[in-house]
């Protein structure tokens, strides 16, 4: 008993000081936390490398890091980037301006919806991969062939997405534009199309995940260039570290991609978002 | 005061949905409301008042009767009659700044750009938001975006204000505040109001006649009750309490409380 409490005493020190570290821990700011959470994982990763040496599977954190200076110092890696960059942004932009122009149309006339929903409801379970082997045959394994697939994958999720804020319009802010004496094409321009705009957003932001989950199989199938074709070609030389880097550039870039649209909603488009949270 | 009539319904009935679902909302009901006359359309949550309201404003057609506005008939919303609603932010453009928000009303009336800035100042004054003409509706509080929706509706110089319970979402204090505003706006104006509430306390502050709805179906106006007493006034006022108790007694709940609850 009497040897017992100071055991007791230092088990709750160590408990103490343990839960005032991950206090301490997480009252770090947040790009801290950020970096704090890569570091664990390469070290976790080195670690496993460390213990199941040579096994040809994984590569070490440090021969990763040096394959990718070697291929950004070459060109093939940044030309790779490029290629899958502008297919995406192409797709991108040709999905997101048609998405929006349909799903507005669905929102506002219910004709349109009647006559396009149903085939859309059926098109939309087509997942972009399942489009690869049509699009070669009718685009072939060129540029317009990835634009195609991108755009695929983006369309369907922006056009829904504005429908669903075309229709979220409040009924009170289009009677209040009536009363005022605004036309309809008025009432379209000035209050339906800016209450959809955080659901466009929202939309875009969905596509550009989709754009980025559609690239990298299109070109893995059919490209010269790109990624994809980076990954193909790496894969067929069993460069299992040259893999590993690629991988980490498609990560790197899809989440970069989407913070930028982000930002870019937050700041550029801020008052036609912001006041959202506060209804 | 005797006037031309401005608003006249007569006879009008509002039947949502067809078949077994049908439900008439409104039944035979007559309203005329005088040039430059406050009327308070009082009655229990759900008698209608919003169907009726929405019928002025051109918003919804009624089954039948006639529905007059300036000795014409009403075929859809115009901007002798502007709509004040209870939702503000809703209302607003929230992404348009105070002076904004005025501007499109004027943009949407085509009134010249050079003559703009003076009117939104002059509006902007009448409703006391001069100091917040840059702001965006998020910054303003609840009283201030109702402040706004009123100083918009101003700007096209409409005939008749129709209000659908414009300060049920405020507070008590906020809600006094925008009573005497809105009393202060009106002798200013001389415009003809229709004012909407479930609140018997603030249609006694505000209306020169209170037409009290019966709880629906079938609602209509039960009664008409003009008053005289002069403004501002007191709640405590004998008459005024008189005609309040006559009130609570018509829709048959006398708990004591001012306001309505759901009629049941």
């Amino acid at each position: 008993m009497i040897r017992k409490a100071p055991s007791h005493a230092s088990e709750r020190r160590v408990l103490g000081i343990l839960s005032a570290a991950v206090d301490g821990i997480l009252w770090l700011p947040r790009p801290v936390l950020t970096v704090l959470s890569f570091v664990l994982f390469i070290i976790l990763w080195w670690l496993g490398t460390a213990i199941f040496p040579n096994s040809g599977f994984i590569p070490t954190p440090g021969e990763v890091g040096f394959r990718a200076v070697n291929m950004f110092s070459r060109h093939d890696l940044v030309d790779g980037i490029g290629a899958s960059m502008l297919r995406v942004l192409v797709g991108l932009v040709l999905g997101t301006v048609s998405g929006v122009i349909i799903g507005l149309l669905m929102g506002r006339s219910r004709l349109v919806s009647a006559l396009i929903d149903p085939v859309f409801q059926l098109l939309r379970n087509l997942s972009p991969t399942a489009m690869i082997p049509i699009a070669l045959v009718w685009f072939g394994i060129g540029e317009s062939s990835k634009y195609f697939l991108i755009f695929w994958g983006t369309f369907f999720i922006v056009a829904v997405n504005t429908t669903a804020g075309t229709q979220a319009t409040p009924q009170t802010r289009i009677r209040a534009a009536q009363c005022l004496g605004a036309t309809q094409t008025r009432i379209f321009f000035t209050v339906v199309l800016p209450s959809a705009l955080p659901y466009i957003i929202a939309g875009v932001r969905l596509g550009v995940a989709s754009a980025f989950m559609t690239i990298i199989p299109a070109e893995l199938l059919a490209a010269q260039e790109g990624l994809g074709a980076l990954l193909q070609q790496a894969s067929l030389n069993g460069q299992i570290d040259r893999m590993f880097v690629v991988l980490i550039i498609i990560a790197v870039l899809g989440f970069s991609t989407d913070r930028l649209v982000q930002y870019l909603a937050e700041n550029v488009l801020r008052r036609y978002t912001s006041y959202q949270s506060e209804q | 005061m005797v006037n031309s009539p401005i608003v006249e319904l007569q006879d009008v009935n509002k039947t949502f949905g067809t078949g077994r679902q049908a439900y008439r909302a409104l039944d035979r009901c007559s309203l005329t409301i005088e040039k430059g006359e406050f009327v308070c359309l009082l009655g229990p949550s759900g008698c209608g008042k919003s169907t009726l309201l929405n019928i002025v404003a051109g918003f919804e057609r009624p089954t039948s009767g006639t529905v007059q506005f300036e000795g014409m008939p009403i075929v859809g919303p115009s901007p002798r009659r502007v709509v004040c609603f209870q939702d503000s932010m809703q209302a607003i453009f929230p992404w348009k700044t105070v002076r904004n928000n005025i501007n499109y009303a004027l943009s949407v009336r085509r009134v010249a750009r050079g003559e703009r800035a003076e009117i939104i100042e002059r509006c902007l004054a009448s409703t006391g938001l001069s100091n917040h003409a840059d702001k965006y509706p998020t910054e303003l509080s609840g009283g201030m975006r109702q402040r706004l929706q009123i100083s918009r509706a101003l700007a096209v110089n409409p005939e008749t204000l129709l209000m659908d319970e414009p300060f049920g979402a405020l507070d008590a204090m906020t809600r006094t505040q925008m009573q005497n505003e809105l009393l202060r706006v009106w002798e200013a104006t001389s415009k003809s109001i229709l004012f909407i509430t479930h609140d018997i306390d603030e249609s006694l502050l505000l209306a020169d006649r209170i037409c009290v709805m019966n709880k629906g179906p079938d609602s209509r106006i039960i009664e008409s009750i003009k008053l005289t007493r002069s403004r501002p006034r007191e709640l405590y006022d004998r008459e005024l309490s008189e005609i309040g108790h006559h009130i609570k007694d018509l829709l048959g709940q006398h708990d004591g409380a001012g306001r309505l609850g759901d009629g049941k």
